[in-house]
């Protein structure tokens, strides 16, 4: 029994410890949470800044797996248990409404007056938003778009497709004439991506999942356009069936060996494509998703957002190094630094930014047109119900009739459950 | 001082401790089943048998299912057979038996994930070695005929080595003065085989499959790295649904459910077997 007791007595005390720890000769240890990038070095650089600008303040650094499902599942269970051990943290763009239905962020409704909303771009201006309450800063962007062979395109006359049907009439011209060229690729395996690369087809028709307040995911236009995506493997056969395994690496690789004309991707290949060494070095160019003719083209959004931790102990700080990480100078810094493209429209114009990142300029119409999926706390359950049935339409297990009807069901199932 | 009477204190310790960390799990999971609740929402009610009722209509539910005692069935035969030639091979002396045993094991020493992700790369349509060697197209993983005999088999793969090492074990300890009488009454091998190797490794075998089938019935690494599930579902296991329900959309209420079906499920195939051995022991 005693032994028990003093166990006891050890655990807290070591807690209490921790606790006291934090708060050394009157400073205030931030802990920043984001996922594993590739270089570590300028973020930490960063807070280093922010430590010598706010003395007293120190900020610890602190990574997870970069896997986005991980990192979705750690904050669930530490938010959900209340956890104040992380203050600032980034979030999928997918994330925000979930994480603000749930009441784990602070709302930063005085952090984006309108003056201030104004300069970020309007999809990642949504994705933050919920129920009119702002709940994350935008970060980094990122957006769907296509990738193509543009001295190939050359050869043969062509400039980069407008339309769907440009797209495959192209494909369907120049890939048998040079061998072992794919017409276009794109990531179709059963995961998150999938719903990415569907919803581009679906806008790009006219279609929506959730339109005034009713689920409309089994309107026509999503059943042409679904079809349209299956026809392209089985009937146009610009698409080889591969597809239906791949992600985006998968595809990247393929594109960046020289054996596709079109693929759809993510900005961050640009780089990969124009290293030295690379097959296609100089031989790319990139263009916004193609619409069905008459309608609009937009693609899926993409990107991270910061906010902070509801439970935080120190909100103050917390705002401050919030402010200062999503500040213009801070994005234009990681962006020279590692790449990622800023969610602030202004930086699209810094002269210094775009001499080193001249992609970036291409960039801004696509993410003027970028679409947040469904922007609803719901989200990541009306994924899990897309997925398997937007594969199960691509390899002809089910109509996109039938696929796209039993959605529907599930999805008004999924948002009964609140009641 | 030691005597029976403080036999109970001496177990107590090692009771809570089983108490902790799974009893008390699992009676909190049957809890939840009978509750909806929605993390995000905040939500926490009692439903009653909302979601088993809900189960037996979820054909998600039912696919995973079939789909857990189609890996099971076809991944732990063939485990079975192929490690039992194994041990047979491996039980016969010859030149650098010894090294071979160890080789055989390599598959099993390899952590799942590593081994279900380079098969991942063996088996990818565009650039795969499987594909390379065969001078063809196949689209292993994104066929939904295909996909799941890919999972079985490179859990084949991968376990195979653990049961024939079980079985070879097995194998060392029949007396080989049996087989010499055999063979002095003109048994054949086949016979022997029949008569004197499968009787007397059947606590072994027994014992295997005890621990292949709950395991199989269990798989969660080797499918969610190969397939993530996919293709439309036709290699989902009941433990991939349960881990999408309980950690990606965390309705925590239905997931238990879920679990808790697991949990009969993988409770009842322990007690077949255990009858079975019981059985054998009379």
């Amino acid at each position: 029994m005693k032994f028990i007791f003093f166990l006891l007595l050890f655990f807290a005390a070591s807690c209490s410890q921790k606790d006291s720890h934090l708060r050394d000769n009157g400073n205030i240890t931030l802990v920043f949470k984001q996922g594993k990038i590739g270089d570590p070095e300028p973020i930490k650089k960063l807070l280093e800044k922010f430590e010598q600008e706010n003395p007293g303040t120190k900020v610890k650094e602190e990574t997870l797996p970069a896997s986005t499902d991980e990192q979705h599942q750690f904050y669930a269970i530490n938010l959900e248990s209340k956890s104040s051990d992380f203050d600032v943290f980034s979030m999928d763009v997918i994330w925000v409404p979930e994480f603000a239905r749930a009441g784990w962020l602070r709302n930063l409704n005085h952090l984006m007056p309108e003056e201030e909303k104004e300069k970020f771009f309007p999809g990642p201006r949504q994705a933050v938003q919920f129920n009119n309450n702002i709940y994350a800063i935008p970060w980094y962007i990122d957006a769907g778009l296509i990738y193509y062979r543009k001295d190939l395109l050359e050869k043969y006359g062509f400039g980069p497709p407008k339309t769907w049907p440009e797209l495959l009439h192209i494909a369907q011209y120049i890939s048998p004439r040079e061998k072992g060229i794919y017409g276009y690729i794109w990531q179709g395996k059963q995961y998150e991506g999938l719903v990415c690369n569907v919803l581009e087809y679906f806008w790009g028709n006219g279609g929506r999942i959730i339109k005034d307040g009713q689920v409309a995911i089994a309107s026509p236009e999503n059943v042409f356009a679904l079809q349209f995506m299956r026809d392209m493997i089985t009937r146009y056969k610009i698409t080889p069936a591969l597809v239906t395994t791949a992600m985006e690496e998968t595809t990247r690789y393929i594109f960046g060996n020289s054996r596709a004309l079109f693929m759809r991707n993510w900005p961050y290949a640009w780089k990969l494509f124009e290293k030295n060494g690379s097959l296609v070095k100089g031989k790319v160019g990139i263009c916004p998703l193609p619409s069905f003719p008459g309608k609009d083209s937009a693609s899926t959004l993409g990107g991270w957002q910061l906010g902070i931790n509801r439970f935080t102990k120190h909100p103050k700080e917390a705002e401050k190094l919030l402010r200062f990480l999503t500040s213009a100078s801070a994005q234009k810094f990681l962006s020279l630094a590692i790449g990622y493209q800023p969610a602030r429209k202004s930086l699209y114009q810094d002269e210094e930014l775009i001499k080193n990142q001249p992609f970036l300029v291409s960039l801004y119409g696509i993410f003027e047109k970028a679409r947040p999926r469904p922007v609803t706390p719901y989200y990541m359950m009306i994924s899990q119900v897309m997925q398997p049935e937007f594969s199960a339409a691509l390899l002809g297990i089910k109509k996109p009739a039938e696929a796209l009807a039993s959605t529907q069901r599930q999805i008004i199932h999924i948002l009964g459950m609140e009641k | 001082m030691i005597g029976r009477e403080n036999g109970a204190k001496f177990v107590a310790p090692a009771l809570i401790v089983l108490f902790l960390v799974t009893i008390y799990p699992i009676l909190y999971a049957f809890f939840l089943s009978f509750h909806r609740r929605l993390l995000i929402f905040d939500l926490d009610k009692f439903v009653g048998l909302e979601n088993y009722l809900f189960l037996l209509r979820d054909d998600r539910f039912w696919n995973a299912l079939t789909n857990t005692f189609y890996f099971t069935a076809g991944s732990v035969s063939l485990e079975l057979l192929l490690g039992l030639a194994i041990a047979l091979l491996l039980n016969k002396p010859f030149k650098f038996r010894g090294l071979i045993r160890a080789l055989v094991l390599i598959p099993w020493a390899i952590p799942t994930v590593v081994s279900a992700k380079m098969w991942e790369w063996i088996f990818d349509a565009d650039f795969g070695l499987l594909n390379y060697l065969m001078g063809a197209k196949v689209n292993w993983l994104g066929n939904p005929l295909l996909a799941m005999p890919v999972a079985i088999f490179v859990d084949v793969w991968k376990t195979t080595p653990f049961v024939a090492i079980l079985l070879m074990a097995g194998l060392q300890v029949i007396p080989r003065e049996l087989y010499q009488s055999a063979k002095m009454d003109g048994a054949g091998n086949w016979a022997m085989f029949r008569k004197i190797t499968l009787p007397l490794l059947k606590p072994v075998i027994l014992v295997v499959l005890i621990f292949r089938t709950l395991d199989a019935f269990r798989v969660f690494d080797v499918i969610y790295v190969l397939t993530g599930g996919g293709p439309a579902n036709t290699t989902e296991t009941l433990s991939i649904y349960a881990y999408r329900v309980l950690f990606q959309t965390l309705q925590f209420g239905y997931g238990s459910t879920l679990s808790v079906v697991v949990f009969f499920c993988v409770a009842s195939i322990s007690v077949f077997y255990i009858k079975i051995l019981i059985q054998e022991n009379k």
